[in-house]
């Protein structure tokens, strides 16, 4: 593939896109090391953000819209999948199976990389759409691709993860022309239900105690269980606060993930320890690398030179904006504590892949906006 | 632009979703504002506190030895089971009683009392939940760290008292200060914490600021489980200052036996040195073992013990020699003679009295032991001769009596080194309400008085003062058990926070004796008698020695009406004395409750203590005499 790269290509390669991404990886790395220096997980990263680079390279270079035409094959090939990790292949942890252990391949998520051909499946069949808004039958269509993972995903169950799907919907009605007023009676509707389906779930005891720990520990961490929770959003806040103008960089005499105060540091509380290790300075710096990334990644869509490639590139967007305000959110102590990977910075071959992945579409798509 | 070939307005739609990307990054960099600069000291101190943990190291108190060096009271190391209040405020610990009363073999109860307690602490501080842990108990808590971090097993050095239940009054016992003690004034100035081990009575009690040590501390980095990580600095305790008392423990063993022996097994021996105050012996019976209060408060069936001694209806714990006020009987008859001769009552060339067999006082007839004649005072003490005193007494008058208790101090303590000393009762303290029930003051109580008795009620150690003046020239000094408190050095360097300065050593301070005036003349008379009281066919003539002229004074205090003087109603055995009586070394005051006469009862344990002292000035080395040198170097180490 890299002998039929044309000259073009590489004239038109988003560089700047690239090494953001890169950048915020390694950035990632550093910190899983911060968070165990004694633990393996940095060097494992670095293996996984090499891997991750090459699938990046892979499909960057590839037609976009080739992948697009096939994406019915991926979406079915992501079901089953899905499928499997509800058979006894999936591999369970803490009453969950969101694993799935293959031979050769080895232990992944299934989870983190349907979401590329949710997207691809969801982008072509709006992306065929003419001008015009969105129809009750269109809606139905999408509402139905849709709900393959989704339903998939909840039966393991992963509700942290199938929340993070719902911005990849939203992203796409909203594009494809739904009506404005359409969208405000669902933000009214959001804001009324989720409260009181909270409700009602608590009395009816649909809502496990869990679930409810976990939203009252937002409300006053040190006074719901302390020990679950509470405990979890208690630790994470502080280790943020201490951090101060500059952080510890890497002192592990006081550090909070090297005496084990902060749970899962180098996963679900990256954010978290890159607070204590770098401080305002650091954390500022991750958040406008963010904003810059998310920002090329946008232009990319205004200059994308279909429907679907647009829609495609706002998906991972919305995607990604969400998945970093939840669990930069859930670090800060101020969104209840839901599983959700930071997007390139988190531990785990299954996300760091994925992200990569859904970056080289849009790089991809960028390079071939001229074409037509 | 591609994207405005759609007729949906879709460029201000992608906008839109740029904005609200923006925004909620903006929020999160406002939060992140908030929590790091604004509240950073906050959470940094939140974590330091959450990791740094003082790790107390107990100082050693100092020991407590006889004047030859032997050992009195020392500590030795045990292990506790503590419990770490810093893990337990994230947990519920409410479910874990039962767990801890089964593992340890606690008391239910306790163990909620300790909970109760370890919640008034400050952070990082621990709170024993079980002394003396055993083998198995250790064994409990190390396979249970995963479960229960909360507890720790911590090396402690547990005072120990080699004797048991010999000396126990004196020395006292220590234990926690109690919630009651923390609250008051006292102690609460002086930065005690729960948990602090006191000196509950005793020369624990009295002498507790210079025993006490500074305890020391390590400054740990822990983990969330509670495991030490790193140790940041170790500042270590400052061992107490040794205590060397006046105490003679071949002295004291005498008197315990003799109390031991004694028919009644209650009572008091108090030997003293006549020349400066030094006790070298005060025993107390019943007697208890303050082992069981040093390790038995945390165990059901030591808690039991302590109650029993608490609930004993012949009182263990009470200190006879300081706390028991008894009627001195006869032994009274000695500062009634000086006052006498001071007061002009009596002179000593003409000190005759009637005794008359005993004196009418309105109708009724009081009578003396036996019939006297009109003898001089020293055959009225040698024979103790009732009726002598009573028409002394009447002589003297009550407020001639009055003046001889203010000259002889019975209206004071005594100041002895010991808390809780009581004040005799006399007709002093009794003349405002005996004036206020009845109108007046009769002359049978005067009469009785005069022998020590109704009215007068007074402490072993006031007696014992008294009696020894008159072998001294009427020189009273202030009983006292301290000998010597050792120094101890300084710990750390000077100028750090952390430095303890050297505790310097110190000895008893002897204040002037109080003199009771008397001429040489009235002093040998007085004298003269006591002498005749062993030497000279007197009361207690059956305990003469070949190689010692003993000067004492025998009583009889009557606790009933004649007639119901019998069992449980007997009269209390007193002799009060000293020896040589030319120029007194010792001087022995013994008191057998309701043993009867005090010639028969009291007198043969005076001789007793008065044959250990002779058969130690034989060999005048005592066996170990440098085992305290050695001790004291081998602590401050």
């Amino acid at each position: 593939m890299v002998a039929i790269i044309e000259k073009r290509d590489l004239r038109d390669f988003d560089w700047l896109t690239t090494v953001l991404a890169v950048a915020i990886a390694s950035f990632g790395v550093w910190q899983i090391h911060n968070a165990l220096p004694t633990e393996n997980y940095w060097s494992k990263q670095i293996i996984g953000l090499i891997i991750a680079f090459v699938a990046f390279l892979v499909v960057a270079f590839s037609d976009y819209r080739r992948i697009i035409d096939a994406a019915p094959v991926f979406y079915v090939i992501g079901l089953v999948l899905l499928l499997l990790v509800i058979t006894p292949l999936g591999v369970e942890v803490n009453g969950q199976k969101a694993w799935l252990k293959l031979p050769v391949i080895g232990q992944f998520q299934p989870s983190e990389f349907v979401k590329i051909p949710t997207v691809l499946m969801l982008a072509k069949y709006f992306g065929a759409k003419k001008s015009g808004t969105l129809t009750l039958r269109e809606i139905l269509i999408g509402g139905a691709i849709f709900a393959g993972p989704i339903v998939l995903i909840m039966l393991e169950p992963d509700a942290g993860q199938a929340i993070t799907y719902f911005p990849i919907l939203a992203a796409i009605f909203f594009l494809s022309g739904i009506k404005v007023r359409y969208v405000v009676i669902a933000l009214v509707a959001v804001a009324i239900m989720v409260p009181t389906a909270y409700f009602v779930g608590v009395r009816t005891g649909k809502i496990k105690r869990y679930q409810q720990e976990r939203i009252l520990a937002i409300i006053d961490p040190d006074q719901v269980d302390p020990r679950g929770y509470g405990y979890h959003t208690i630790q994470s806040t502080i280790t943020v606060g201490k951090g101060g103008l500059s952080g510890i960089k890497g002192d592990p005499e006081t550090s909070q993930s090297v005496l084990k105060f902060l749970p899962e540091p180098h996963t679900d509380f990256i954010f978290a320890v890159t607070a204590e290790n770098t401080g305002f300075i650091g954390c500022v710096s991750l958040l406008l690398a963010y904003a810059l990334l998310l920002s090329r990644l946008i232009s990319g869509a205004r200059e994308a030179s279909d429907r679907a490639g647009m829609l495609v590139i706002m998906s991972i967007v919305c995607g990604m904006v969400f998945q970093i305000f939840l669990n930069i959110g859930m670090a800060q102590g101020f969104l209840p504590v839901i599983g959700v990977p930071l997007p390139l910075m988190s531990a785990g071959l299954s996300a760091i892949l994925s992200t990569f992945i859904a970056i080289g579409f849009v790089v991809s798509i960028k390079m071939r906006r001229f074409v037509n | 632009m591609k994207i405005n070939d759609y007729a949906q307005n879709l460029a201000a739609r992608v906008g839109a979703i740029q904005i609200v990307a923006f925004v909620l990054l903006a929020l999160l960099g406002v939060r992140l504002y908030y929590l790091q600069i604004v509240k950073g000291d906050y959470y940094s101190e939140r974590a330091e506190n959450q990791r740094i943990r003082l790790i107390p190291i107990p100082a050693p108190r100092g020991a407590i030895f006889d004047r030859n060096g032997k050992i009195l009271v020392d500590s030795r190391p045990t292990y506790n089971v503590v419990l770490s209040n810093e893990p337990i405020k994230k947990i519920d610990v409410t479910d874990r009683i039962d767990d801890y009363a089964r593992g340890l073999g606690l008391d239910h109860q306790f163990v909620i009392d300790r909970l109760a307690l370890i919640k008034k602490q400050n952070e990082f501080e621990t709170m024993v939940l079980k002394e003396n842990a055993t083998m198995q108990d250790i064994t409990w808590v190390e396979s249970h760290t995963l479960e229960y971090p909360e507890l720790r097993v911590e090396l402690q050095p547990q005072r120990f008292y080699p004797l048991g239940m010999v000396l126990a009054h004196v020395l006292g016992y220590v234990g926690e200060i109690s919630p009651n003690q923390l609250e008051s004034a006292e102690y609460k100035d002086k930065g005690f914490r729960p948990g602090d081990v006191i000196g509950k009575g005793g020369l624990e009690q009295y002498y507790d600021e210079y025993l006490r040590g500074k305890p020391g501390y390590r400054k740990v980095i822990v983990d969330s489980r509670g495991r030490v990580q790193s140790e940041i600095e170790t500042v270590q305790p400052q061992p107490g200052q040794d205590l060397v008392t006046t105490i003679d423990l071949d002295l004291q063993m005498t008197a315990e036996q003799q109390l031991n022996s004694s028919s009644t097994n209650r009572g008091t021996i108090i030997s003293m040195d006549p020349n400066n105050g030094e006790i070298f012996a005060m025993a107390s019976h019943p007697s208890f073992d303050p082992n069981v209060f040093v390790q038995g408060s945390t165990t059901s069936e030591g808690r039991k013990q302590i109650a029993a001694y608490w609930q004993d209806e012949k009182r263990p714990l009470y200190n006879r020699a300081i706390q028991g006020r008894y009627p001195p009987g006869s032994t009274w008859k000695i500062p009634m003679s000086i006052g006498a001769l001071q007061q002009g009552t009596i002179t000593v060339a003409n000190s005759h009295m009637l005794c008359g067999g005993g004196i009418t006082i309105g109708n009724k007839f009081t009578r003396c032991m036996g019939s006297h004649g009109s003898p001089p005072l020293d055959f009225a003490i040698t024979k103790s001769c009732d009726g002598y005193y009573y028409h002394l007494g009447l002589k003297m008058g009550i407020e001639g009596m009055i003046k001889t208790i203010e000259e002889f101090g019975y209206d004071k303590r005594s100041g002895i080194d010991l808390p809780n000393e009581k004040v005799p009762q006399t007709p002093k303290t009794w003349m405002p309400y005996i004036l206020k029930h009845e109108g007046k003051w009769s002359d049978i109580r005067t009469v009785y008085a005069s022998v020590g008795q109704d009215t007068v009620v007074v402490t072993p150690i006031s007696m014992l003062r008294v009696i020894s003046s008159v072998g001294v020239h009427g020189k009273m000094y202030i009983p006292h058990f301290l000998k010597e408190f050792r120094p101890i050095r300084s710990v750390g360097e000077e100028g750090d926070p952390s430095f303890i300065p050297s505790r310097p050593g110190f000895g008893f301070v002897n204040a002037d004796p109080t003199v009771i005036n008397m001429t040489p003349e009235q002093n040998a008379l007085v004298l003269k008698g006591m002498w005749g009281v062993v030497n000279n066919g007197g009361t207690a003539g059956s305990i003469k020695m070949p190689n010692l002229e003993i000067a004492g004074k025998t009583g009889t205090a009557q606790v009933a009406e004649l007639g119901k003087d019998t069992g449980a109603n007997k009269d209390h055995a007193w002799f009060d004395s000293f020896a040589p009586a030319d120029k007194p070394e010792i001087s022995v005051l013994v008191l057998i409750e309701n043993s009867g006469f005090g010639s028969a009862n009291a007198a043969p344990a005076a001789k007793a203590m008065y044959e250990t002292y002779l058969a130690k000035k034989a060999s005048p080395a005592p066996d170990n005499h440098d085992v305290a040198r050695k001790y004291s170097m081998k602590i401050s180490e």
